[in-house]
């Protein structure tokens, strides 16, 4: 922090978020256009915003997509805490080995899973639609919740295991009031990321959907396809909001958890 | 009389998976109320010893009991036992108050009583008013106290102590033993404590266990390892020594360096080699004709008590000599010692043996008498 940075390298951070951002906030600034193009702005109008929230269909497409993310980020946070503790227990060969069949998980192209899942939905027997859906979305969130929680575990001492049994502590006891609290940070962005990860996720899902239940990402790719609609920039915009707001809450989730224990993780 | 010993170690012996035994048959008995000590270098297995204990970890083989019960199957948070950690182990996202309600807690305690109760472990170690502190918050010295309240608090029959001291500066550590010793007093329970430092051990305990790779060479007050160390060993790690080899010609007759002395050790076989051990501080520095030994001085430091010279003999072997006299570097000086001065040990002789040998001849003394 305290080298100064070159002009050159502030340049060029400029220049990657204006890249990365521009077409964002392109797309923002049209969903306020009277004009119904994107090739020219000619009045400042709400009329999309009101069109999307007075649309019913889109309201439940959303709240589908919330309740997805929410139930799958919140059990792949749960499996994922119990795989990471399971795959902490191991000796290292095993541990090791774990690990990486885990981030191949995480590395593997969304198209596969999605694929693979169809198949297995469809074997399975399982009907296509909301139950699919929620299935894949745990299943592809539990190995990021593994990766974020295991380095937490990794960086506590065995002997605060050792200090709880020492006090008398159960099983129980040294995971709900030693492990648990300790590995809290990673939890919660574990959490977080699953959540994200489920919100904006189109390949998986757009494979393992059915009739009558789709997600936001799914029915904008089709509202995309049937031609631009400054409906799609509208709705952009308002994820783009909820996004940034759950960054600002897990910032200052983060923020609170850290500070207490601050100067003592190395 | 049984009800005095509280722990007890019997044959027991530890190995990981496959590499040489860290504790080989270790056998021995630790008293209720009592200041134990277990010195030793790193790596001897005096930790391993505390886990056992604690219950962290299980013997290979043998029998450990505690209270009269054995307890090898007994998991650790079921014993009457506590420990402070080598790294203290507090937990980070507590304060220092809910550090030390940590064991009341899980005992499902009343509020009112918990409170009571850390307050005053708080006080007993000298950290009132500290209670809402983050432990990050605080320096070494008060990290160790919290974790010496967390341990006391649930009133254990025993407290495993593992080198609680050694992150210390030497000024805090000599009063951090100071108040150890202070507190097991008040307390009146038994404190075993781990420690590399002889001084520390001599200092603070009633009985010290001195180990090496895995054995327990000798067991004794301080008093007694240091004037009667069992071995090389013992006298070498407790305090300086002066360490020949000679030979017992009878009772009460010693050889070494060439020469015959007068000495009070007995009941070796005639003619035996043997090892003698004489303290620096036994060591007098006189002129070349008074001394029984003639040496040449070649170092002087000075010590704040003492000088510490380094001088060597005619065969070439060191003598350490603490005196508050000075001597110049190349001078040609004698050293007086006297009889009780000299110490013989046996080589190779197991502990057993060195307490019967000591027994007999002070009971011929008392008959003598
Ligand atoms: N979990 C383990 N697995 C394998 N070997 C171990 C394990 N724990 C300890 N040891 C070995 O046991 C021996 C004794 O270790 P121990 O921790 O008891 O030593 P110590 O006397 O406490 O040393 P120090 O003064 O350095 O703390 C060492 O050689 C160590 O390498
Ligand atoms: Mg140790």
């Amino acid at each position: 922090m305290d080298k100064r940075t070159t002009p050159i390298a502030k340049i060029f951070l400029i220049a990657v978020f204006l890249i990365l951002y521009v077409p964002i906030f392109f797309l923002i600034y049209y969903s306020f256009n009277s004009g119904g193009t994107m090739s020219h702005f000619k009045g400042f109008t709400l009329d999309w915003y009101r069109q999307l929230f007075g649309d019913t269909r889109m309201f439940i497409i959303v709240l589908n997509t919330l309740v997805i993310a929410l139930l799958s980020s919140l059990s792949a946070t749960v499996i994922g805490v119990f795989g990471a503790l399971a795959i902490y227990s191991y000796k290292r060969r095993a541990k090791n080995t774990l690990l990486s069949f885990n981030n191949v998980l995480i590395v593997s192209p969304d198209v596969i899973i999605g694929a693979s899942f169809l198949i297995l939905f469809t074997m399975a027997g399982i009907q296509l639609g909301f139950m699919s859906v929620l299935l894949s979305h745990i299943a592809f969130s539990i190995p990021i919740v593994v990766l974020l929680v295991l380095p937490k575990l990794n960086e506590m001492r065995p002997s605060l295991i050792d200090a709880a049994r020492d006090l008398g502590a159960s099983n129980w006891h040294v995971l709900s009031k030693v492990v648990l609290p300790f590995i809290s940070p990673g939890i919660l962005a574990g959490f977080f990321m699953a959540l994200t990860y489920s919100l904006d996720d189109f390949a998986v899902t757009f494979f393992v959907t059915g009739n009558g239940f789709t997600t936001l990402s799914v029915e904008i790719y089709s509202l995309a396809r049937r031609g631009i609609s400054l409906h799609i920039n509208a709705l952009s915009a308002v994820l783009f909001l909820f996004t940034i707001v759950l960054v600002i809450v897990y910032y200052f989730i983060s923020r609170r958890s850290s500070m207490k224990t601050m100067g003592v993780r190395k | 009389m049984e009800n005095a010993v509280i722990i007890q170690f019997n044959h027991v012996t530890k190995q990981y998976q496959n590499d040489p035994a860290v504790l080989k048959d270790v056998s021995f008995e630790i008293e209720r109320g009592k200041f134990y000590t277990l010195l030793g270098p790193s790596g001897c297995g005096k930790t391993t010893i505390l886990r056992l204990i604690a219950g962290f970890t299980e013997a290979t083989t043998g029998d450990i009991f505690i209270d009269g019960k054995k307890v090898n199957t007994i998991p650790a948070n079921r014993r009457q036992v506590n420990t402070v950690f080598q790294d203290y182990a507090l937990f980070p996202h507590l304060n220092v108050f809910e550090n030390v309600a940590f064991g009341l807690r899980i005992k499902k305690m009343k509020q009112a009583q918990i409170e009571a109760k850390v307050k005053e472990a708080l006080s007993f170690v000298n950290l009132k008013g500290y209670e809402n502190r983050e432990i990050s918050g605080m320096s070494g010295g008060q990290r160790q106290r919290v974790a010496i309240a967390r341990a006391i608090v649930n009133e254990p029959e025993v407290i495993l102590l593992d080198e609680p001291l050694s992150a210390l500066d030497l000024k805090l550590r000599t009063q951090m033993q100071y108040e150890l010793r202070e507190l097991q007093k008040r307390l009146g329970i038994t404190f075993i404590f781990v420690t590399h430092d002889q001084e520390e051990a001599l200092a603070m305990s009633d009985e010290i266990f001195v180990l090496n790779e895995g054995k327990i060479q000798q067991s004794g007050t301080p008093i007694d390892i240091y004037d009667e160390p069992i071995n090389r060993f013992v006298a070498d790690f407790i305090g300086e020594s002066n360490i020949v080899p000679g030979i017992m010609i009878e009772d009460f007759l010693v050889e070494f360096v060439g020469k015959r002395f007068d000495c009070v050790d007995q009941g070796m076989n005639t003619n035996e080699p043997v090892e003698v051990v004489i303290r620096p501080e036994d060591l007098e520095i006189t002129t070349r004709e008074q001394g029984k030994l003639q040496v040449t001085v070649h170092s002087l430091l000075f010590r704040g008590v003492h000088y510490e010279l380094s001088c060597t003999d005619e065969d070439g072997n060191e003598w350490l000599v603490h005196s508050t006299k000075k001597a110049a570097i190349g001078d040609e000086i004698g050293l007086y010692f006297d009889p009780e001065s000299i110490h013989v040990m046996r080589l190779g002789e197991s502990e057993e043996d060195f307490d019967r040998r000591l027994e007999a001849y002070t009971e011929e003394d008392h008959h003598a008498k």
